[in-house]
């Protein structure tokens, strides 16, 4: 599930609800519920829901824990603050090493790796954790291309796995490759929620929100407007040239 | 064209060894709005900071308004080269909008009305006005980034550097960089360093491509997103209206969905 709206709509205090950040740790009023696999936030401890609930945080620094000089010591960390016996400790760091592609880089620091890779490194130190839901703030905004693609790809890999995401995001043509449903906030609510089609495709919603719609939307919108185009909007590439084929054709 | 900052041959290697920038040739001049694209570590950052000092030149030379910068300091090529960090909060330190955009001019010795003018200039320019007196803690990322701009804004600068200026902002706030970039370029020189092709194609009319520390572009923006050997080099991904362009077979320097519903009318 993707969540995307503007700047302060409440997309990270939303995320920071799942896993009880609020109202566990920022003060304030909290009132209703939330309830994550079956737990209360309101009466579960962020320690409990984090057995439950992964958090990946935008900037890959702030998530590894610096306890480990290592990869493989990063990916053990949460896993020897539960007790986890040595060899399943073992045996889940060598399927994250291989999930993330670093198995050569194991024994390597944390910090000499590529933003990308850090981000990797984050995602799976969560992963490790076996969460029913992997909750991801913004997890590229700090990324350059490079690093984007190598984590979108990864997140991609993951939807694979029958675990829950849900990505907070600005990047509506990623979104668009793979999430099923569109959760669009403002002034701190949900103001739509639908298949990712449905949102994405929604340009009267997108723009009055402040998302950019994808240009490829745009197009289509204008190929139907001047009559040269009959078929629904466009959201990914491969849409968008069928599209333009059948133009041209006519 | 008056050039503004001049690089001959310019080399740098940082103490470790590490050689961060290789033969760098380049002429800046007045009023162009210039971006410099490529990998994190090809040395786009490493060549900035040789513009305005932070960075001296292991070989070679930079020259800014025909003056070679190994003699100057930071603090004097700052008044004609502003440089604007990547993440806000490397350079906020002050307890109000108003007096961290206050905290340049005031230094060179601007006092009383002076000093006011000049600064409500700049927040005036940066849309921060009605909110001068708020503490940078409170600030969103958007306005963040925007009291850092004013900041160098108000030291009225020749050149004015924009290190990433639209990472980690969401569409309203790229859209209030880019308008202030426009802003900006009709009475600066504006150098930028982005990853956003989109943006970039947006404002710049030139751009320079860094790949391990060399130059490996300099030219035209529409020409650079035809070399696709050169685009998959740096990692850099056209915009998506481009690709589409590409990938249909229309022309390949198609930016917006307006000129490429001209091509496809074209192609009818």
């Amino acid at each position: 599930m993707g969540l995307i709206g503007r700047v302060s709509s409440g997309r990270s205090s939303l995320c920071s609800a799942f896993l009880g950040l609020i109202p566990h740790f920022y003060p304030g009023e909290f009132t209703g519920s939330l309830i994550v696999d079956g737990l209360s936030v309101n009466d579960s401890s962020i320690a409990k829901l984090s057995t439950h609930v992964g958090l990946v945080f935008q900037s890959p620094v702030n998530q590894l824990s610096g306890a480990g000089t290592t990869v493989e010591e990063e990916l053990a960390f949460g896993l020897e603050n539960l007790g986890v016996p040595h060899s399943e400790m073992v045996r889940r760091v060598n399927e994250m090493l291989k999930l993330i592609g670093l198995t050569s880089f194991r024994k390597r620091s944390p910090f000499e790796l590529s933003g990308g890779q850090q981000q990797k490194v984050a995602i799976a130190s969560v992963l490790i954790m076996d969460p029913k839901v992997l909750v991801m703030d913004e997890p590229t905004a700090q990324l350059d291309p490079l690093g984007s693609r190598l984590v979108f790809d990864f997140i991609k890999k993951l939807t694979k796995r029958g675990i829950t995401i849900i990505l907070n995001t600005q990047d509506i043509n990623q979104l668009a490759e793979f999430a099923d449903r569109v959760l669009v906030m403002d002034n701190g609510m949900i103001v739509r929620d639908g298949t990712a089609r449905d949102v994405l495709t929604d340009i009267n919603c997108l723009n009055s929100h402040g998302i950019n719609p994808s240009d490829l939307t745009l197009l289509s919108s204008e190929l139907k407007k001047r009559g040269l185009y009959k078929g629904h909007l466009c959201l990914t590439m491969r849409d968008a040239e069928l599209m333009v084929k059948k133009v041209i054709k006519k | 064209m008056t050039s503004l900052i001049t690089v001959k041959d310019l080399s740098f290697s940082y103490i470790s060894g590490v050689k961060a920038l290789d033969g760098i040739n380049l002429d800046i001049g007045k009023g162009e709005v210039i971006a410099i694209v490529g990998h994190n570590g090809s040395g786009k950052t490493t060549l900035v900071k040789h513009f305005n000092g932070l960075l001296k030149p292991t070989s070679g030379v930079v020259l800014v308004n025909g003056i070679p910068t190994v003699g100057l300091t930071t603090a004097h090529l700052s008044r004609t080269v502003g440089y604007v960090f990547q993440n806000p909060d490397d350079q906020i330190f002050n307890s109000s909008i108003y007096s961290e955009v206050s905290f340049g001019p005031s230094n060179i010795g601007l006092k009383g009305s002076k000093l006011k003018s000049r600064v409500n200039e700049a927040l005036e320019l940066t849309g921060l006005s009605s909110i001068k007196g708020k503490h940078p803690l409170d600030l969103n990322l958007n306005e963040k980034k925007m009291t850092t701009i004013a900041s160098v804004i108000a030291m009225k600068p020749e050149v004015i550097i924009l290190d990433e200026p639209t990472s980690g902002q969401d569409h309203d706030g790229v859209k209030r960089v880019e308008l202030l970039v426009k802003e900006l370029s009709k009475s600066h020189t504006v150098i930028l360093i982005s990853h956003d092709m989109g943006l970039v194609s947006r404002v710049a009319n030139r751009i320079i491509m860094m790949w391990d520390s060399r130059l490996i572009f300099d030219g035209p923006i529409r020409e650079a997103f035809t070399k696709n050997d050169l685009l998959a080099k740096t990692d850099l991904n056209p915009p998506v209206i481009t690709e589409l362009a590409q990938r249909v077979g229309l022309m390949p320097d198609i930016f917006t969905v307006g000129e490429f519903i001209d091509a496809l009318k074209k192609r009818k």
